[in-house]
């Protein structure tokens, strides 16, 4: 059964500007590499193991049966055993940690550290309109983010579509904008001010001090270039699209409908490179029983299931409930690889990571996460197993992916390295 | 007290030393230059030549150009390596007189080329402010002490084991954008939050009302409410759940599943509130009964956001630990809350009930059998808070800082703040509140021309219709990101002497001088011995160099790294969840190290003490004589235990195992770097790591062996495996033990662990602690090898002073340091040392004062 609600064709019929005249920094050439994006997707309940892991290894596993959802897909991603966060534990107090790898969650005085989205947003988020957009489903808003600052500040998600749309596509009220650029010019005359003064501080160094103050009149330079490019995003108008306003869907039963509509803002916010960047937490621990079929609701509400205690019939909707999310991944994959953009589609200039802070939500383990990985041009088609016993740093494959990206690191929270075997098409 | 050395003769001694070196005529540089190459030509070039040179030195490619800093650092390491009699080999026939004359030689020639440059540009170039300092800057700036923004900031580098070191600490466009946003971030909150305080809340809560449910994860014997020392059936505490004689009895700790908040509270505005409980510390009897305990036990508050089952929330530590005693007693502590946060008890040292799935079924929970006597834990009455505490004035003091006493009025609404401040003349307001903010901000005098350009941000902001609060914030926010505020100056001219106090304050408190301080720096006081003596004792002595001590053992220590490793509960069950054991080792170190400073103890102190601060957690843990309460307390040692001293605190232990087994080598290679000053070279890429192999099968000594006996690792292993062996006889945690833990063969092991979970483990062989170090000495264990150890002081000392020079001057020692710091050495020897002694030397050198040196 597909659900096919707004949007399936609408970037078709949107009047979206080429994707060259949205070249992004302003006044200057657009790069000869691609544009490079991610979508970052964790279920905070995650998925039973043994129907979701390929029990072979390498290139010419035979697929799971969860996988076989994904079977036309098949060279387009890669699926991956063995990964985790080293030393976070303490079952669901995870979740805000699937993009930090922030250590010991449950340890009194901890503190969360910058999550994968926001680390690649340094560095790209000013290549378009938002750095990065925070998507949720059934997500409680106060408590849980995939998405957070380096000082362990919550980044709330937003989980409603006519607010998403509206902020990609609806011009912003006058007195908003004038706050913001307010706001933008006042940093702007900081940084006048200090460019200003360091002139005159600098005088009086030697050499080597002048040197050290270097790196600062470049870093406030820099900064103000970012400025300037702020604004310029406040003076232009938003991409205009033909579709309307999406309905939001707020009962939390439908939950996969939810899901749907957020794949879908996410592909919408590729296509209309409003940012390049988006999270999506399904909160599936804040998921009350739901709509499994028209005709049935869940016995359970989905934490409740999730702890089985291997009785048949929960694990029977919870395999019913998990082939449906890959269902849904399914149809997203197929959606970015129908959509062109120079010639090559959507889906090789985007990853998709679809994983979990819960290896097994039945007995509260954090190892062995389920973790796929699609598009972003990798020689995908694969099976990378590691050891079930010792993982591997989940993170060695966020530095993978920001090198995809183009940022310019070997490291990110926990990684000892990348994860060898997976490697660039292009 | 008499303080050795005496300064004076320590500052004309090394005056000395400096002039004989400058005074090297032309004529002898040249012909030194002859024979330093001669003796090259003879003894080098052999291997040293031609395009196959050994070690990637070329000397035919290598010429004596020491105004270079790259070529001297080539060859201050060809000296150190002559001098260390590592090379020339020993197969080459050289004798020693000419090893010593080629060593004046060369050494003679760096010192000169090297003081040139520090005469010219000085020793290190300025210095950004790490993330700690810039904090604690502005707390003290803005009267903020409890201002928390760093963690806005991204880590800081660390080279030379410390994140103060200038070469790394480098600034890009996040950190700038980081320092605007931490500066805005602070100023706001130094802001009044209305024309009038907050109001205060207050409420008293007993029964039912102190938990947030009627049991709690770990089954009925965690939790349970009493009267009369008997457990009350849920029925009967229904009937009268505000009976006032209802008691709260607690036996687990805080860990996850957990929540334990009192009911019906939680925080509406963010500050300090004041809790005032009654309670007392019991011992759980079977069948729910409670009798009196034989001793304290410690709890402290956690805040957190109120939040149901299996979600941990945001988790906070408040600080500060209450020991409870067995009678009934009213106690207080303020804790500090954000917005909607509430707090929970956080007893220490007890069980924590973790769910099992047995044969993967659903949760179940199972408490740990109760010690002998009962199961200890904490009754509590009643409770009562207030908050959130106002500052005794208003508005605060912090808001005075930003805007004196212009009068406050109602939110204008437009700006975004909650009110605003009333000003007479714009113009004349700014231009006075700016300049006495900078006042009190800058660490140095700021230029009148600089000054200016910060009023102008402000009459800008003014002009661009900005509120005066916003104009005024904007101009604070600038000066806070400036160059005046991120970096620190090295003292360079005879008369500066802001920045010897900035240098001095940075040292020892971790943040910008003092007021008094300030004072001596205006009177160009801090090039005098007494009052650089005077200075730094005050504040060795004051409260702010607690911070100095976390800071410093955080990094030379890597203290910081404390809670890094979780224990592999398999082997080590006991340490499942314990977290106050681990805050007990971290408080132990802390405080050993403070007393080594503050009572002026010789260096050998660090390595053999006959003492040890211990509190109750730790004295169990080290096999000593039950102590009472969580406080460090002094413990004179039996002259047989292998405690007293660094080596053997269980802090740095943990810190130099992994969490799942001990290594000789990591323990060995840690201890020769961080204590002895002797770091082994970087281990070869391709040779993998000794892994110990926890089934048991094999010992750590038959694996040691097998590496030992390859010729080419064994020559750098031998230099500090053996200082790790005796050190086996200590777990992952530093316990004592004489058999290893394994998982297969030998004598098992098995029971409950804190958790309520089965464990079972194996022990397996003897522990071997006999070793032999590379000069052919031998021990027997690790009282022996430290008092081996603790004989060369001198190195003891000198590593010390090297530590300290580069987290003080953020500037590694120099080869023209040298001589100093051995003057130094030389002033200190008589008194063995004494870590308070060499500080002294240090702050009056000129490594640390520039070649203007003290008088």
């Amino acid at each position: 059964m597909r659900r096919r609600t707004f949007l399936r064709s609408a970037a078709v019929a949107m009047a979206l500007p080429s994707f060259e005249c949205m070249s992004p920094v302003f006044g200057q050439a657009a790069t000869a590499t691609p544009p490079r994006r991610m979508l970052l997707i964790s279920n905070n309940l995650g998925v039973l193991p043994k129907p979701f892991f390929p029990t072979q290894t390498g290139r010419n596993y035979e697929l799971s049966p969860y996988l076989t959802e994904l079977a036309e897909f098949r060279n387009d991603f890669t699926v991956f055993s063995g990964l985790s966060h080293p030393d976070v534990e303490g079952g669901h107090s995870t979740e805000n940690c699937f993009l930090t790898g922030a250590r010991s969650p449950t340890r009194s005085g901890f503190r969360n550290t910058i999550s994968l989205d926001q680390f690649a947003a340094e560095k790209l988020g000013q290549l378009t309109r938002f750095p990065t957009l925070n998507l949720g489903v059934n997500i409680d808003k106060a408590n849980r983010s995939l998405s957070w600052t380096r000082d362990g500040v919550l980044l709330p998600a937003e989980d409603s579509a006519s607010t998403l749309f509206s902020k990609m596509f609806v011009q912003g009220n006058k007195a908003a904008v004038a706050r913001k650029l307010h706001r933008l010019n006042e940093r702007g005359s900081i940084l006048d001010t200090l460019l200003d003064d360091t002139r005159q501080f600098s005088r009086r160094l030697g050499s080597n001090d002048r040197s050290r103050l270097n790196q600062y009149v470049t870093s406030v330079r820099e900064v103000e270039q970012r400025i300037q490019t702020a604004r310029e995003w406040e003076h232009r108008p938003k991409t205009a699209t033909t579709e309307s306003m999406p309905d939001d869907i707020t009962d939390k039963q439908l939950f996969f409908k939810k899901f749907e509509l957020m794949l879908s803002i996410a592909r919408l916010a590729f296509e209309s490179d409003s940012t390049r960047i988006v999270t999506l937490m399904v909160d599936a621990f804040a998921t009350p029983s739901f709509k499994l079929h028209d005709d049935q609701n869940t016995t359970d509400g989905y934490h409740n299931l999730s702890h089985h205690g291997q009785a048949e019939g929960k694990v029977k909707q919870l395999q019913d409930a998990d082939r449906q999310q890959m269902s849904l991944l399914r149809s997203l994959l197929q959606e970015l690889s129908e959509q062109k953009e120079d010639g090559d589609r959507l889906l090789d200039r985007t990853m998709v990571l679809f994983g979990s802070n819960m290896g097994n939500s039945n007995t509260h383990d954090n190892t062995n996460l389920p973790v796929i990985l699609a598009g972003g041009d990798f020689k995908h088609g694969q099976h990378l197993a590691f050891n079930r016993e010792n993982n591997k740093p989940l993170s060695n494959l966020y530095v993978n992916m920001l090198q995809r990206l183009g940022v310019d690191t070997d490291e990110f929270a926990t990684s000892t390295g990348t994860v060898s075997g997976l490697e660039f098409q292009t | 007290m008499n303080r050795k050395p005496s300064s004076i003769s320590l500052c004309a001694a090394a005056i000395a030393a400096f002039g004989h070196f400058v005074l090297v005529t032309e004529a002898a540089e040249e012909s030194s230059e002859k024979s330093i190459k001669k003796f090259i030509h003879q003894h080098c070039f052999e291997c040293h030549s031609g395009s196959d040179s050994e070690g990637k030195l070329n000397f035919e490619l290598l010429n004596l150009s020491l105004k270079s800093r790259s070529i001297r650092t080539r060859w201050v390491h060809i000296y150190d390596r002559v001098r260390n009699l590592e090379m020339p080999p020993a197969s080459n026939d050289l004798s020693p007189k000419e090893r010593l004359d080629f060593q004046k030689q060369l050494s003679q020639k760096l010192h000169t080329a090297d003081i040139a440059e520090v005469a010219k540009e000085g020793r290190g170039p300025i210095r950004r402010l790490n993330r700690d300092e810039y904090q604690q800057n502005l707390r003290d700036v803005l009267k903020l002490p409890a201002l928390d923004i760093r963690d806005i900031l991204p880590e800081d580098r660390e080279s030379y084991h410390f994140n103060k070191t200038t070469e790394t600490l480098d600034i890009s466009r996040v950190q700038l954008n980081a320092y605007l946003d931490a500066a805005e971030a602070a100023l706001l909150q130094a802001m009044a939050v209305g024309v009038q305080p907050p109001a205060k809340k207050k409420c008293r809560i007993v029964g039912a009302k102190l938990f947030p449910s009627k049991s709690t994860f770990g089954n009925r014997q965690a939790m349970f409410f009493t009267k009369d020392s008997k457990g009350i059936s849920n029925q009967q505490l229904d009937e009268a759940p505000d009976d006032p004689d209802v008691e709260l009895a607690l036996f687990r700790s805080a860990h996850w599943p957990y929540y334990g908040y009192p009911q019906g509270f939680v925080a509406r505005l963010p500050g300090e509130y004041r809790i005032r409980f009654s309670a007392r510390a019991v011992l759980q009897q079977p069948g729910f009964e409670l009798k009196p305990a034989k001793q304290p036990l410690p709890m402290t508050f956690r805040a957190r956001k109120p939040s149901g089952p299996d979600v941990s929330g945001d988790v906070r530590a408040t600080g500060g630990i209450i020991d409870i005693q067995p009678e009934q007693n009213v106690y207080e502590t303020t804790i500090r809350l954000r917005e909607r946060e509430t707090f929970e008890y956080s007893l220490l040292g007890l069980p924590v009930p973790l769910a099992r799935n047995v044969n993967n079924g659903p949760p179940t929970y199972r408490y740990p059998p109760f010690p002998a006597g009962g199961q200890p834990g904490i009754a509590f009455q009643w409770l009562e808070l207030e908050g959130p505490l106002s500052p005794e004035s208003w508005p605060p003091p912090s808001h005075l800082v930003l805007f004196d006493n212009l009068p406050l009025a109602a939110s204008s609404g437009d700006d975004g703040f909650s009110m605003q401040v009333v000003f007479r003349n714009p113009e004349e307001d700014a231009q006075r509140l700016i300049r006495r903010f900078i006042d009190a901000a800058a660490r140095q005098p700021i230029p009148q021309a600089a000054v200016k350009k910060y009023e102008q941000l402000i009459l800008d902001r003014l002009k661009q219709k900005a509120s005066f609060a916003e104009a005024m914030l904007a101009g604070y926010k600038a000066f806070l990101c400036s160059g005046h505020m991120l970096y620190v100056q090295e003292p360079k001219h005879a008369d500066d002497h802001f920045a010897i106090a900035s240098r001095l304050s940075h040292f020892l408190t971790n943040s910008r001088p003092d007021a008094e301080l300030l004072k001596q720096a205006k009177r160009q006081e801090l090039r005098s011995i007494e009052i650089l003596k005077a200075e730094t004792d005050r504040l060795i002595d004051g409260v702010s160099f607690e911070r100095f001590v976390t800071q410093f053992t955080d990094y030379w220590l890597d203290l910081r790294k404390i809670h890094r490793d979780e224990p592999d509960i398999r082997r080590f069950p006991e340490y499942r969840f314990d977290s106050y054991l681990v805050e007990s080792m971290e408080r132990e170190t802390r405080t050993f190290f403070t007393a080594m400073v503050r009572d002026n103890l010789p260096a050998s102190t660090l390595i053999d003490a006959d003492f040890a601060y211990i509190n109750d957690q730790l004295a169990g843990h080290y096999g000593l004589p039950q102590a009472s309460g969580s406080a460090m307390r002094r413990f004179e040692l039996p002259d047989d235990s292998p405690y007293g001293g660094l080596l053997t605190q269980a802090s740095i232990l943990k810190i130099t195992s992994n969490g799942t087994s001990t290594s000789p080598v990591v323990r060995g290679a840690w201890i020769m770097d961080r204590l002895i000053g002797q770091p082994p070279p970087k281990p070869p890429a391709s040779v993998p790591a000794v892994e110990p192999d926890i089934r048991g099968a094999k010992t750590i000594r038959e694996l040691l062996a097998l590496h030992a006996a390859e010729q080419s690792c064994s020559a750098c292993h031998a230099r500090f495996d053996p200082v790790g062996v005796p050190l086996e006889n200590f777990d992952i945690f530093g316990r004592w033990r004489t058999r290893y833990r394994g998982l297969e063969k030998g004598e098992s092991i098995t029971g409950i662990d804190r958790a309520g979970h089965d464990f079972s483990y194996a022990l397996t062989s003897t522990v071997d602690p006999r070793g032999k170090l590379l000069d052919g000495r031998e021990f027997r264990n690790i009282i022996e090898l430290k008092t081996i150890l603790a004989a060369n002081d001198r190195q003891l000392a000198r590593n010390l002073l090297h530590q300290f020079t580069v987290y003080s001057t953020g500037t590694p020692v120099r080869f023209s340091d040298r001589v100093e710091i051995e003057e130094m050495l030389d002033a200190c020897a008589a008194d063995g040392y004494r870590v308070r002694d060499l500080i002294h030397s240090l702050v009056q050198s000129r490594i640390f004062l520039g070649l203007a040196g003290c008088r």
